[in-house]
């Protein structure tokens, strides 16, 4: 057993954290989040409320756990839908070949360049802003990601002499995939998700902070901190803990893909 | 039964096989020998349907009654493993390393002969035993890499006989083992074929191996078969210069010491296998043969009783 990267341990902690807290909320939380006491606004950290309450009097610690539950939904959905779409066509792409190929890849390369935004926004015309319009244009965007890295990895296992016993064997196409390429580029697709959920948790937050995700009264570090805005010089405090914790919550998913990467990289793996 | 008539493999600059006219019978066990380079692969490959994107093959290779020059993945798939299967050079290259080894062996017979996963286990148990794998139990839930080089060409052998072909190609499955396993191995193949009457096509440049393994052997030169017929025949009276060539080239006791002890030096073809494009249209051992006539080079010499060279052909 080798070290772990520093990167992978203080990600997983921070990760940890998050998700803890999160897990936490669907059964406990110091207060309800939506409960209102406006004669106990802008109450200053204490023993009752731990982080003081908001411009409303609610708990701000437990908008924050609750929040944080949000956050990890929608990145969670939003990047399995995104991911598994997104491996299916790379796999896809790989295992035809030919124009097949060409042609999912061009529709990756697409919608890789339409802008993100610009699709949240369409959709929250239609449909009315929500957490689920958050889901789904994050969504969206992994497709082209997963697509790229399911590509890239699988053609490289197709090439495996592995590959050619399994043909020669054969098996056909599909049940390569599945039997053998799938499990093996596992590892460069779950590190590309941890990635992904960083960018997925950030992009939650952007998109609530600009009214098109979560809605009052569901808790979103992003909507809370665009309503903190206001009351900047007022209560500096309530724009500083959501930051935090959007910095937190990505920094830790980012640090534990990176980490993910330098164990898993097979050029290190071959030093061990 | 497989027919390959005027067989050929073009890989762009050349010709990797040309024109190999070929019959496999069942139980037939038949080693092909020959230099490096010589399109001993390529012709296995092209039995398998499995040859390079960029090469063309040509002529008629019938499985059976199919016709398979021409034929796509897909009716290639249905006849692969069932009429005809190959086993590789490198055993640890040729399996995954992630997956245990048993369900490599399990998954053929659960896609291709429909069997339930209980059943597949029973007949991979069953083919583990059969290929002379000690404790399949315990061999079945272990990785590539915790069984030894021949434990791992014995799983392979395993899952080229999983839907019981017809043709077992073998293309030098003993190069990467020890002497004394790959001894084993081929005396494993040798009975395999004989237990199930299943023709082996038994590739490689061990022509002790193909001595002690075979009934029939065919000797390849660039792409060509310079000369076929029973193995105890042309390993006792090679008649073409290339084979009598490559029959002096191997180590014996009076090849390595002279009478005074001395080590000697090995004695080989002088010159190495040219690439594709630099082969001779006539007779493709031209350049290196050493009883070369004026028309080699340039005209093909026609087949006389197993063999082609202008000088039989000029005795007859
Ligand atoms: N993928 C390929 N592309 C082009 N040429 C190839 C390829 N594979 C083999 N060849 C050429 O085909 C000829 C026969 O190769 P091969 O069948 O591998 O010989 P052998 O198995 O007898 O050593 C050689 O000249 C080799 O360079
Ligand atoms: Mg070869």
């Amino acid at each position: 057993m080798t070290r772990l990267p520093v990167n992978l341990m203080i990600g997983a902690v921070l990760v940890g954290l998050v998700v803890a807290t999160a897990a936490l909320s669907l059964v406990w939380t110091p207060y309800d989040h939506t409960l209102l006491n406006i004669r106990d606004k802008f109450a200053p950290a204490s023993p009752v409320h731990w982080l003081g309450t908001d411009q409303l009097g609610r708990d701000v610690f437990s908008q924050l756990m609750a929040a944080a539950r949000n956050s990890v939904a929608v990145a969670l959905t939003a990047v399995f839908i995104g991911g598994s779409i997104g491996v299916s066509l790379g796999l896809l792409a790989s295992a035809i070949g030919g124009l097949v190929e060409d042609i999912v890849m061009r529709l990756a390369d697409i919608s890789f360049a339409f802008p993100a935004l610009l699709f949240a926004i369409m959709l929250a015309a239609v449909f009315g802003p929500s957490l689920t319009v958050a889901v789904v244009a994050i969504a969206f965007i992994n497709i082209p990601v997963f697509a790229r890295v399911a590509r890239a990895s699988a053609n490289q296992i197709w090439t495996r002499e592995y590959v050619f016993a399994a043909r020669a064997a054969g098996m056909g196409r599909f049940a390569i995939t599945r039997d053998h390429v799938l499990p093996n580029i596992a590892a460069p697709v779950i590190v590309q998700a941890t990635i992904e959920f960083a960018i997925a948790i950030l992009a939650e937050a952007a998109l609530s902070y600009l009214g098109l995700g979560a809605q009052p009264p569901a808790p979103s570090w992003g909507r809370m901190l665009s309503e903190a805005q206001t009351l900047m010089y007022l209560a500096p405090q309530l724009a500083i803990y959501p930051g935090l914790c959007i910095v937190v919550a990505v920094l830790g998913f980012s640090l534990l893909g990176d980490g993910l990467r330098d164990v898993t990289d097979p050029r290190l793996v071959r030093e061990r | 039964m497989i027919k390959a008539s005027k067989l050929s493999v073009s890989l762009g600059a050349g010709q990797a096989v040309r024109d190999v006219s070929l019959l496999v019978r069942p139980g037939d066990r038949i080693g092909v020998v020959g230099e490096s380079g010589c399109g001993k692969t390529m012709l296995g490959l092209a039995m398998i349907g499995m040859t390079p994107a960029a090469a063309k093959v040509s002529g008629s290779l019938r499985l059976d009654n199919a016709e398979m020059v021409g034929a796509d993945e897909k009716s290639w798939q249905v006849q692969r493993a069932r009429r005809v299967a190959m086993v590789f050079q490198e055993p640890m290259a040729a399996l995954n390393p992630i997956k245990r080894v048993g369900d490599t062996v399990m998954e053929p017979l659960i896609i291709h002969m429909g069997l339930s996963r209980a059943q597949a286990r029973e007949c991979a148990l069953s083919l583990f035993e059969e290929v002379g794998i000690p404790d399949p139990e315990a061999r079945f839930r272990q990785f590539p890499h915790e069984i030894s080089g021949g434990q791992r060409q014995r799983v392979l052998i395993a899952l080229a006989l999983t839907c019981d072909p017809g043709l077992l190609i073998a293309d030098e499955p003993t190069t990467a083992l020890d002497a004394n396993v790959a001894l084993r191995i081929t005396e494993l193949l040798a009975r395999l074929a004989r237990d199930r009457t299943m023709a082996l096509l038994f590739i490689s440049h061990d022509l002790a191996a193909v001595a002690r393994s075979t009934e029939d052997m065919l000797v390849m030169y660039g792409g060509d078969i310079v000369e076929r017929g029973k193995t105890a025949a042309v390993l006792s009276d090679p008649r073409h210069p290339y084979t009598q060539g490559l029959l002096s080239a191997r180590p014996r006791p009076e090849n390595v010491r002279e009478t005074d002890g001395r080590r000697k030096r090995l004695p080989t073809i002088p010159g190495a296998v040219p690439p594709l494009a630099d082969l001779p249209a006539g007779c493709r051992f031209a350049g290196r043969c050493p009883v070369e006539m004026s028309q080699c080079a340039t005209v093909r010499p026609a087949e006389r009783e197993g063999t082609i060279c202008h000088q039989l052909e000029a005795a007859t």
